[in-house]
């Protein structure tokens, strides 16, 4: 303990020090880093100022502004891409991604694009894929359909966001293909889906028949891009086995919206043991104005778990007529299903 | 053993104590680094455009408790109405304030009386009434009477969203335009996403237009300037870190996004605690935990709102020593948790940091200080002791909050004017002389009402944006 004491000072010391170089070197780097932030704001500022009226005017057919902005300095070619290619993200007018597409081409940037694929970093490689998914360049589908097998889990999603970009009819099998690969993220998984629509649905029925172990991730699919020819399919499902197929058939009957037989199959669910499908056959009768007696059945419904009540009372208000007496003749009750009556006339006449 | 020796001894444990807290935050420092730059990488614009592409977004039911907030309410609804996401209602909750908040409400969005049927699997208060508006068709208003606590607010407002996530905010919270499309982000990305954080910024100072910051300004008083810095502090550090290893224990009560049946499962917000928005959290991480479940919270690296923090004494005193009590109470109650290798990183490693760090950390300080004080003053130690210590406390305080300064200007891309840059350098430096030593003063009497037993909020001044 003594020794303690004697070297206290120089402990002490040491600590000081070090806590004073660490503290001035931080402070430097806040400068410096300010410094470098500033600096390459006033790049882009400039380059924005400088190439904007110049991209515009290219992008309105101006080739003698393409020409300008093919000779443009390399050091300002990536600054550049990026002006034009962003704002395809939001605007997807097939005219000007082919107008955008012709510039980049025009300014040799489209080799930049595929030595980015080639790249060792997956950031660079995402990248270059997003660029190509925005620009559609078909020629590079099958680079972009190779990089889904990438070792690097963005990179894959980067994939499948630039084939959903590119719409692609060649890159569909991959899609549907990839449909099962839990390490893609399910949400661009669905856009994607979404972004193809009703092109992806044979491809779909057909894997299906082949793969009912994966029927769940089909009828999901279907919900998404389904039409009526996938009615029959998704009927079929309805007696599947599983509970979860069952309640995602029913879910997909009613984005796709039902006929005769597949409305008789949702009444007839109503009264299935499990609440997800007797939810999800309530909520497939949306706007289902065919049959007279399903406003009585849902009308029963009113009183079941929260999640079937919801979607029935839901369904009774879209069905006008027949569904708002059903719920006028339960409005009257005190209990909750009264109250959900009530609810969807007060709505319904606020809406007319 | 002389006293001089003992007071040496102290002093050196203290500097100890010190320099390893300050590596500990080196260390998150590096594992946030390294989270916002994958962040910045992985969220691109191609990437945030994810929710605009998809055929139904998720439906986020927006929770508003709101206890006499007369003076913000209509803006802050104004703000959140224009929210670029689509898919949203917003359920504010009147916890029976004795201001004008409803009528308020009641005047400017024209709200009527309307039945609105809903399940109550979480017990709250009475509800005296539900409106609608019918200008509004997403806004629902609840009329509530008071049960002297948020979580009851809370609770009641969840159990009227319809949506399958619900975003908890502040009456006061005003939310940046992409929050929620950018906290939807990890719930459609990744199944076994249970809730969302996000750094919640202080917005005193800055200019206000129309429920947003549109420009950002440091504020004018020192108390506020203080509070800029512990709450980059408390977000891009240690939050930032602990949701690089999904160990997060707290998502702020000032903005929280949740999957509903996922709260529900845990009872809601617990009226008895606190520190609620810590206690669901603890309560959530646990209930999946404990089952072998797969959970996520996540963290949204970048200011995905804006709350005002106290600017006079004493309301910043309450509101730590409220914190304080808090922070205790969950740990007592989550003790079960702690070092439990069913928890994983978050009994392994997050609450015994906690513990050490934040429990223990004020009363080690203080008495740090008033030892070393003590001992110099009766000639024990001599004056160069002192200074060491506090020397020591200083730099790497400092040290510490520069790192906390360069990540929020690189990784959130939120540039201060120079002079506001060097305003807040020299807040990083004066703080560590006399504003922390309040602060770990303030915990040490949180502390102290801890064991007495006190409750309630303590004096709150609000003031319009």
């Amino acid at each position: 303990m003594t020794d303690l004491v004697v070297h206290f000072e120089s402990i002490a010391l040491w600590a000081v020090a070090v806590g004073t170089g660490v503290a001035l070197a931080l402070m430097l780097a806040v400068i410096v880093e300010r410094i470098a932030l500033a600096a390459n704001d006033a790049r882009l500022r400039r380059i924005e100022r400088h190439y904007g009226p110049l991209i515009a005017r290219a992008l309105d057919g101006d080739q003698g502004a393409t020409r300008q902005l093919a000779s443009s300095p390399s050091r300002d070619r990536f600054n550049v891409a990026r002006l034009l290619i962003t704002p395809l993200i939001v605007d997807r007018d097939p005219e000007r991604i082919a107008t955008t597409r012709a510039i980049v081409r025009a300014m040799s940037l489209a080799p930049v694009a595929d030595g980015l694929l080639r790249s060792h970093w997956w950031w660079r490689r995402a990248l270059g894929l997003r660029a190509i998914g925005l620009l559609q360049m078909m020629d590079r589908t099958g680079a972009v359909v190779a990089a889904l097998e990438d070792s690097n889990a963005d990179v894959r999603n980067a994939a499948l966001d630039a084939l959903a970009d590119m719409q692609d009819p060649a890159a569909l099998p991959a899609i549907v293909a990839h449909l099962h690969n839990a390490s893609l993220r399910r949400g661009p998984r669905a856009a994607a889906i979404a972004a193809f629509g009703s092109r992806c649905e044979a491809l779909l029925l057909d894997l299906s028949y082949v793969d009912a172990g994966h029927r769940l991730n089909y009828a999901r699919a279907l919900a998404i891009c389904g039409t009526g020819r996938s009615r029959p399919a998704l009927c079929e499902w309805t007696a599947d086995p599983r509970v979860e197929v069952r309640a995602a058939a029913f879910e997909a009957l009613g984005h796709i919206g039902l006929d005769p037989s597949s409305a008789s199959l949702a009444i007839g669910a109503l009264d299935s043991g499990d609440v997800a499908v007797r939810a999800m056959a309530a909520g497939a009768l949306h706007d289902w104005t065919g049959d007279g007696h399903a406003a009585r059945h849902l009308g029963q419904h009113l009183d079941d778990a929260w999640t079937v009540a919801v979607r029935a009372a839901r369904s009774l208000q879209s069905m006008r007529e027949p569904g708002l007496a059903e719920l006028q003749v339960r409005a009257a009750r005190q209990d909750l299903a009264g109250a959900l009556a009530r609810q969807m006339l007060w709505e319904a006449e606020l809406h007319r | 053993m002389s006293p001089a020796v003992v007071a040496t001894a102290f002093t050196v444990m203290v500097i100890a104590y010190f320099v390893v807290w300050n590596l500990s935050q080196f260390l998150m420092a590096g594992a946030a680094a390294l989270q916002l730059w994958r962040y910045q990488r992985r969220r691109t614009p191609r990437n945030r455009a994810l929710v605009a592409n998809l055929a139904s977004p998720p439906l986020v039911s927006i929770v508003v408790p709101a206890h006499n907030e007369g003076l913000t309410i209509v803006e802050s609804v104004r703000a959140l109405l224009a929210l670029d996401y689509e898919a949203r209602e917003i359920v504010i909750v009147n916890d029976g304030s004795s201001d004008d908040t409803l009528s308020r409400l009641q005047h400017t969005f024209q709200l009527v009386s309307a039945p609105v049927a809903f399940e109550q699997p979480l017990k709250t208060a009475a509800v005296r009434g539900v409106f609608r508006s019918v200008a509004e068709p997403a806004l629902i208003v609840i009329d509530k009477e008071s049960a002297g606590c948020k979580a009851d607010a809370c609770n009641a407002g969840i159990n009227v969203a319809s949506g399958g996530l619900v975003l908890i905010i502040d009456a006061d919270t005003m939310l940046e335009p992409d929050a929620l499309s950018r906290a939807v982000l990890p719930f459609l990305e990744d199944a076994t996403t249970v809730a969302v954080g996000g750094y919640v910024a202080i917005a005193n100072g800055s200019h206000i237009e129309g429920g947003r910051v549109a420009d950002v300004r440091m504020p004018r008083s020192w108390w506020a300037r203080f509070q800029i810095l512990e709450y980059m502090r408390s977000s891009l550090l240690f939050r930032v870190a602990c949701a690089a290893h999904n160990g997060l224990t707290i998502i702020s009560g000032a903005f929280g996004l949740f999957r509903r049946d996922a709260v529900i499962e845990v009872g809601g917000y617990d009226h008895t605690a606190i520190g609620e928005d810590m206690d669901l959290t603890l309560r959530l991480q646990y209930a999946f935990r404990s089952r072998r479940l797969p959970i996520r919270i996540g963290f949204v690296p970048i200011p995905v709102c804006w709350t005002q923090g106290p600017e006079d004494r004493r309301s910043l005193c309450a509101q730590r020593c409220r914190w304080r009590r808090g922070l205790l109470q969950v740990l007592w109650r989550h003790r079960r948790a702690i070092a439990n290798p069913r928890m994983g990183i978050v009994g392994m490693v997050v609450l015994p940091y906690t513990i050490v760090f934040e429990g223990l950390g004020p009363l080690l300080e203080v008495s740090g200080y008033a030892i070393t004080t003590a001992a110099a003053l009766i000639g024990v130690v001599n004056w160069s002791h002192f200074r060491v210590t506090m020397a020591v406390s200083l730099l790497f305080g400092a040290a510490t909050t520069l790192i906390a300064v360069i990540l929020s200007d690189v990784g959130t891309g939120r540039y201060l004017r120079t002079r506001d840059l060097g305003i807040l350098l020299a807040a990083a430096i004066l703080e560590n002389v006399g504003y922390r030593q309040l602060n770990a003063w303030w915990g040490c009497v949180g502390t102290a009402q801890a064991i007495a037993g006190k409750r309630g909020w303590g004096p709150m001044t609000r003031r319009a944006f």
